[in-house]
């Protein structure tokens, strides 16, 4: 009897199983999508009815998953408003993106808006991006992804900001005014009056710089040297991404007064967080208030309001903001960039895509992204201002008019992870001197771009 | 009987065709990208009709291989679509510019030369192999010990062997990530009281390669432990009490009759730690997903000191978006992994037959 009971248990396991797979044989196209993709959508009904009613339903693929609660709600504001169903799934925390997107194109399973990182993803997808140079919201920004054969392809959402963060209340108290710190010279010198006030200042180190190579490459590897090829220049000079999209050419003088900067971070940086160092331990000891520096950018301001705020409210909620890594002198600009662009994939639902990315763009759906998300506006019409910590910083610099592009985010995809990433943690962990690191540097990119 | 058989012909063969049909035109359906719903259960209902066709085919002669044919194919479609096609389209690949997405041209062996002029992927080849030998020795020696131990008379042998064999049931991609939290948060805190050294041993290449071979012996060498085990146990008591009787110690026992008698065994253990060790991935991509550097190996600077042949593929297709050089290198390993399957396969046997 009891077997019996298990021969229909399994039998019809069995045969729901195959039910199941018929299921998804049957044509429903978001059946592929991941187990928690299902349950991003924002209503169950829809993946049903999607083959039908395909003319009112949008998919974006979102690649902050921090704000998928946000994006979300705004998904629910503009469904109310038009009746156009805005599917939310939000990738993140070390998934490949881009990767995943050349399975979903694979599948047949493409996402109607989409988010590229930069020169190279938009190059994955040369000729399938729709042109939206026509809309309002373009005319709107400078912050927009612009091909020169295909225009306005990249739809800004947010800004961000890389330079030398600090904590105002120690510079404060040590009689430093950070407005003067515009030369390595005048960094340098700041840093010695930081290391012999550490004990009254009640610092661990005077700069938390972190150049461990297997979680933090995209630190030392993408941001910091970010500022060999933008720092202090015009937003739209791109003298030294040219030369290493060249075959991976490097400036050595540059190069040198950019080793000889980095030099001073390793050496004023705490000991413990400099080779195997993790980035919330980085985060955590500045929000602790236990550096005065800390080499991170703007997006630190939502970990220390958030994941930190207990640390950081224990600190005083102290004051930040940003100098530009003076690595020569005279440079007076931050880099500030949109770090990311949402993209419409012109064989999908494209003009409700483009609808809905001009809605984004407008005074509501920008209320909640700014005040609610924590995003820096990249448009002009807007009038919130975000209470992220960083966010007068860079509205001072972008209304100084004293910012660089990012334009990093052309360099050849994996030479941060794969190359750069391991000569700055070489570096730091002194098996190599500046000469030495300038000289492997121009090397190792060489190879990369090599292959 | 004739009339009968005719009949039976021609049903089988309006099946045959009907259900050839219905997957011809699924399978158009699908290369012409309609989203039909029918699409999914037109495909099976072909396969089943075309099926039952090829059973009432009137014939005495190959009925036997029909019916066998008929209960092989659900496995051997499945193989040829999750093993068979893939790799044909792999082999296509490695011959063209793909990206992930699309190719634009054939570019002959062009992947396969730049390749082997890569310092870094011959310095992964190399690597792999130092890897595997050292992998080979430890894992065996170690696992063997265990195994030793959990034969004896010990109390809680049980015990033991379930948790020597524990690190083989968690994922290594997991267990990697716990190590590198052990190396980099605990064996620091201890090595700078002890020794000022305030970077993990995770950071320089020696190291971390010493890294990667402990905790990949800790997770397999459990596993390996339990086959032993199984092979000891196999050794005639009467052997071992005769033995006893002319006075042999533990040693001699140990190295004249049990090592003999498990032979075979040893045989198995040593291709499995070799086919596992070349293969490695996950640990390797948690614990320092291929960091370390070497300061000069055929004249270069390289920064993926401890980067195995697995990841420098995954590496190669995924982060630096070289698919159809990478899937060139997945070839080569794929080469190589068949030529190591086929050897082992060979020894096995012929140590089979002599047994």
């Amino acid at each position: 009897m009891k077997r019996k009971v298990i021969a229909v248990l399994l039998a019809s396991m069995m045969a729901f199983g195959l039910a199941a797979c018929g299921g998804s044989n049957g044509g429903n196209s978001d059946a592929g999508t991941s187990g928690d993709a299902a349950g991003d959508t924002t209503e169950s009904g829809t993946s049903e009815g999607s083959t039908s009613a395909s003319g009112d339903t949008i998919r974006l693929v979102n690649g902050k998953i921090e704000i998928d609660a946000q994006l979300k709600k705004l998904a629910e504001m503009y469904k109310e408003e038009t009746g156009v169903t805005v599917e939310i799934e939000s990738m993140g925390g070390g998934i490949d993106i881009q990767g995943t997107l050349k399975g979903y194109y694979q599948a047949g399973n493409m996402p109607d808006i989409f988010v590229n990182g930069g020169a190279t993803d938009f190059g994955n997808w040369e000729g399938m991006l729709e042109d939206m140079s026509g809309e309002k919201w373009a005319s709107d920004t400078d912050a927009a992804y612009v091909d020169e054969q295909y225009g306005t392809i990249g739809f800004p959402y947010t800004v961000e900001a890389v330079g030398l963060a600090y904590n105002a209340d120690i510079l404060a108290k040590a009689e430093i005014d950070p407005a003067t710190l515009t030369g390595p010279d005048a960094i340098k010198a700041a840093f010695e009056t930081l290391e012999a006030k550490k004990a009254d200042l009640g610092i661990d180190a005077v700069v938390g710089y972190c150049a461990e190579a297997t979680n933090l490459y995209w630190s030392t590897g993408n941001h910091v040297f970010a500022n060999y090829i933008d720092g202090g220049l015009k937003r739209e000079d791109t003298t030294y991404i040219d030369m290493l999209n060249d075959g991976g050419k490097l400036d050595e003088a540059r190069l040198t007064d950019f080793a000889n900067f980095v030099a001073l971070l390793n050496q004023y940086s705490d000991p413990a967080l400099l080779v195997s160092g993790t980035y919330d331990q980085q985060i955590l000891n500045f929000a602790s208030g236990k550096y005065a520096f800390v080499t991170q950018g703007s997006w630190i301001g939502a970990t220390m309001t958030t994941t930190d705020a207990e640390a950081y409210s224990a600190a005083g909620n102290f004051k930040v903001g940003m100098i530009p890594y003076a690595f020569q002198d005279g440079m007076d600009t931050i880099l500030t960039n949109s770090p990311s662009w949402w993209a419409v994939f012109s064989e999908g639902n494209k003009d409700a895509a483009k609808a809905f990315l001009q809605w984004c763009s407008e005074d509501k759906a920008q209320q909640v992204l700014v005040e609610e998300a924590g995003f820096i506006s990249p448009y002009k019409s807007c009038t919130y201002v975000a209470s992220d910590p960083f966010a007068q910083t860079i509205i001072d610099y972008q209304t100084a008019g004293k910012t660089s592009a990012w334009h990093w985010l052309g360099m050849k995809e994996g030479l941060a992870q794969n190359y750069t990433g391991q000569v700055f943690n070489d570096f730091a962990a002194g098996r190599l001197d500046a000469a030495g690191f300038v000289k492997t540097m121009q090397q190792v990119v060489q190879a990369c771009y090599a292959n | 009987m004739s009339e009968n058989s005719t009949s039976r012909k021609m049903l089988s063969l309006a099946l045959l065709i009907a259900g050839a049909a219905g997957l011809a035109a699924a399978l158009f359906m699908d290369f012409s990208g309609s989203g039909s719903p029918v699409r999914g259960p037109l495909l099976i209902l072909g396969a089943v009709v075309f099926l039952f066709g090829l059973y009432l085919f009137p014939t005495v002669e190959h009925h036997r291989s029909i019916i066998n044919f008929i209960f092989l194919f659900p496995l051997l479609f499945t193989f040829a679509v999750t093993v068979i096609i893939p790799l044909l389209l792999g082999v296509f690949y490695s011959f063209t510019d793909w990206n992930g997405i699309k190719f634009n041209q054939f570019v002959g062996f062009s992947n396969y030369t730049s390749m082997f002029k890569d310092p870094a992927f011959i310095w992964s080849i190399l690597l792999t192999f130092l890897f595997v030998v050292f992998n080979i020795i430890l894992v065996n020696l170690v696992g063997f010990s265990l195994a030793l131990l959990c034969t004896s008379k010990l109390k809680g042998v049980n015990f033991f062997r379930a948790s020597y064999f524990l690190p083989n049931l968690i994922g290594g991609i997991v267990l990697g990530y716990i190590w590198q939290f052990a190396f980099n948060n605990v064996l620091v805190q201890i090595t700078a009281k002890t020794m000022g050294m305030q970077s993990s041993i995770l950071s320089a290449t020696n190291t971390a390669f010493a890294a990667i071979i402990v905790v990949y012996v800790w997770q397999y060498a459990g596993y390996i432990m339990l086959i032993y085990v199984t092979g000891l146990t196999t050794v005639p008591k009467d052997v071992l009490e005769a033995s006893q009787i002319d006075g042999a110690n533990a040693f001699t026992t140990l190295m004249k009759i049990k090592i003999p008698m498990i032979a075979s065994t040893i045989t198995i253990c040593t291709f499995l730690t070799l086919t596992s060790a070349f293969k490695q991935f996950d640990v390797n991509m948690a614990l320092t997903n291929g960091t370390g550097s070497v300061a000069d190996f055929m004249g270069s600077y390289l920064t993926n000191g401890t980067q195995m042949l697995a990841l420098n593929i995954y590496n190669t297709a995924i982060s630096k978006n070289s698919y159809a050089l990478g899937q060139a290198k997945a070839v080569f390993f794929f080469i190589v992994l068949a030529c190591v399957s086929i050897i082992q396969v060979r020894i096995s046997n012929s140590k089979e037959v002599e047994m």
